[in-house]
């Protein structure tokens, strides 16, 4: 008896530890486990599909470049669903306000010819960032107002952004030529590639630095991550965002407003959205055209429960995912696997991680049998 | 220039567009009736449609092909009943799970079985039932050439919606079953009291959602457009969603609501033949059943109440 309860506290630590991290741990592992099942009952080799997918995500500096460049506009997009998800509220739409957000750098950015990129850069990082704000704003006052369910209305206007950008293309904003696109952003407007930093003498000493497309994006998206997370930690803002999600009720009572603090919160899940808009066509495309985001928003979800919310969390949550989607084409390339594994095993991820009861459950089992072998 | 708007067929049209809406909307009607959210309906439907097209090509059997994509369209929402009703997890995130679970499984089938991504090859599809002569002249020509395009003009599961929506109308208002399932939406608590199982209550209305969506699914596939394109449902499932809280959570006035989507649907197309005479960009008809929803929420929304415990997880007692 003495001995369980000593163990106790420990034991509550290490599960509280466990949920933390084993949790998405567990919940990734689950998911590619069932992912290799499912290729080999389809008559693949999981062996080689996941080896090649290795290959096309870390198999070389360039590799690992495009792992960074597909994990960058995640990154944002999976801040924007998070910060959403802290406060209650489930922003599926986070696609549509990356459309307006690149719509915004693409637009502005043309227009902005001739200016240095000092000013350039962060006008159109802010301007991306507010039209996805603006674009997040009628969900929320919708919700706020009258209790519109966002994941209806979200989902609506990312469907309407959609057909704007693509009547923009064809339209009042399309480049000369036969290609639906805008036209492509002044130098000044791009954002460097990270191998553009460093010179050819230190490139040729340290090849790893050979990124590829990777661009600084990057550092706009972890930048965000630091703030999104100083914001929630530190911030009267953050405080409230998290007070409503946990007990809208109770947080009314104490005197917040919860009608403001989920337009707030809506509005800069949008802003975040919109960011991963700008950095996609600043530092990828240079422009904007109907596919430019291969489903960021929607991957934005997965990448958000992954890291329950966590906005530090988000960059490894942001990573694994961008790894998944870089590795893909040389899966089919080489292993003959249809990319489309890839969202199959997103889809896993986040029901795993949605069922944590499977995973707890799992957990539990194991250390009830750890615990009746010791005893 | 209206005369050439304003036909038999734009509302034939209506009623076409409304089906697959319908179904799922009676479906979302259904299973929030028991206490749980449906945002898988579009991937429901999406693999409906999937597997319906999937036994015809196999087949040649249009009404195989439907009953394989109700039950397909059950085997996927089985999955949503088992995570949000045993895990009791987050309804809404199970039910994106489910979404993208389709999108993935219909994509990676697709090009595992026809060696493609994309669209599949046609199928033979469900013909309109009478398929009636509307000769010519004269006034009460012209009234059959309206009852005709209007009324007589259909394929099958257009007729059936129609009467699975005064079916369930009558079976939730005026059965036990449907006592029961208004009962487990409001406070499951007290149905458990009583003696009923709620998670066998909850799962047979998951279940029932899950055959509704994947009818429509086999509407939009057998009956519409004749073959599977990769994500074709498009937001319909949300849509539908929309149209069930427009229609209060009952499935004729789902049905009703759904007949306005569909009507705008049915508008935009017809419209669409007009460009050049009104300078429009067709964009703004593709966007316009999606505008039209988040108008019909904002309006209806704050007078229409939903279910009370409708998306809380339900513990056993």
């Amino acid at each position: 008896m003495s001995e369980s309860h000593e163990t106790l506290p420990v034991q509550r630590a290490w599960m509280g530890a466990l949920q933390k991290i084993g949790t998405p741990l567990i919940s990734a592992a689950l998911a590619i486990a069932i992912g290799s099942f499912i290729m080999w009952i389809s008559g693949y080799d999981p062996l080689a599909a996941y080896a090649a997918l290795f290959k096309g995500a870390f198999g070389g500096p360039k590799q690992i470049g495009d792992t960074i460049l597909r994990s960058t506009p995640l990154i944002l997009t999976g801040l924007a669903v998070g910060y959403g998800f802290r406060a209650g509220l489930f922003n599926i739409g986070a696609e549509g306000q990356l459309f307006m957000g690149g719509l915004a750098a693409a637009f502005l950015g043309v227009l902005m010819v001739g200016m240095p990129w000092v000013v350039v850069l962060p006008v159109l990082i802010i301007a991306a960032a507010l039209a996805g704000a603006a674009w997040a704003f009628v969900p929320a006052i919708l919700k706020a107002r009258i209790g519109a369910h966002e994941v209806i209305t979200t989902m609506m206007f990312s469907y309407i952004a959609r057909y704007f950008v693509s009547y923009l293309v064809v339209g009042p904003l399309k480049s000369e030529g036969m290609i639906p696109q805008t036209v492509e952003l002044a130098p000044e407007a791009q954002l460097p590639r990270i191998q553009s930093l460093f010179s050819e003498q230190v490139l040729d000493a340290l090849p790893i630095l050979n990124l590829g497309r990777a661009h600084m994006g990057i550092v706009v998206a972890v930048v965000a991550a630091v703030v999104v997370w100083l914001i929630l930690k530190y911030t009267t803002l953050g405080y409230e965002n998290r007070a409503v999600g946990f007990n809208p009720w109770a947080s009314e009572t104490a005197g917040i407003s919860v009608q403001w603090t989920t337009v707030k919160a809506l509005c800069i899940s949008g802003a975040l959205a919109g960011l991963g808009g700008a950095v996609e066509v600043m530092g990828v495309h240079h422009r904007i055209f109907d596919q430019f985001s291969s489903g960021f928003g929607f991957t934005g979800i997965a990448v958000a429960l992954l890291a329950k919310n966590h906005p530090l969390g988000i960059i490894p949550a942001a990573l694994m995912f961008g790894a998944l989607s870089a590795g893909a084409g040389t899966m089919q390339l080489e292993a003959d696997v249809p990319q489309k594994i890839i969202l199959i095993i997103q889809a896993l991820v986040i029901f795993f991680v949605a069922a944590e009861e499977i995973v707890l459950w799992l957990v539990r089992r194991r250390q009830k049998e750890a615990m009746s072998h010791a005893g | 220039m209206l005369g050439d708007i304003i036909t038999p067929d734009l509302f034939a049209a209506a009623l076409r567009m409304a089906t697959p809406l319908a179904l799922a909307a009676i479906g979302g009607t259904i299973c929030e009736r028991s206490g749980v959210v449906n945002i898988a309906l579009e991937g429901i439907m999406l693999t409906g449609a999937f597997f319906g097209t999937a036994t015809v090509l196999a087949t040649g059997n249009p009404w195989l092909g439907v009953l394989v994509a109700m039950l397909a369209g059950m085997g996927i929402a089985s999955i949503h009943a088992f995570a949000s009703i045993n895990l009791r997890s987050d309804q809404v995130v199970s039910g994106t799970a489910i979404n993208l679970l389709a999108l993935g499984v219909t994509g990676f089938l697709m090009e595992l079985w026809y060696g493609h991504p994309g669209t599949t090859d046609p199928i033979k599809v469900l013909r309109p039932i009478f398929g009636f002569d509307s000769p010519g002249g004269g006034f009460l020509a012209e009234v059959w050439r309206w009852v005709n395009g209007i009324v007589f003009s259909h394929t099958p599961i257009v007729y059936i919606t129609i009467v699975i929506a005064i079916v369930a109308q009558w079976a939730i208002y005026h059965t036990r079953w449907g006592l029961r399932l208004r009962a487990l939406g409001e406070h499951p608590r007290a149905v458990e009291t009583v003696g009923v199982n709620v998670y066998r209550g909850r799962w047979v209305a998951v279940l029932m959602s899950g055959a509704l969506a994947g009818l429509a699914g086999a509407n939009l596939t057998i009956e519409q457009v004749g073959s599977f394109t990769e994500n074709m449902t498009n937001g319909r499932g949300f849509i539908a969603l929309a149209a069930n809280i427009f229609g209060r959570w009952t499935p004729v006035g789902s049905y009703l609501a759904t007949l306005l989507f569909g009507f705008a649907d049915a508008l935009q197309i017809k419209l669409q033949i007009l460009r050049g005479i009104i300078d429009v960009p067709p964009q703004v008809f593709l966007a316009l059943p999606y505008i039209l929803t988040v108008v019909v929420l904002a309006g209806v929304m704050g007078r229409a109440v939903g279910p009370a415990a409708v998306g809380q997880p339900y513990k056993k007692g």
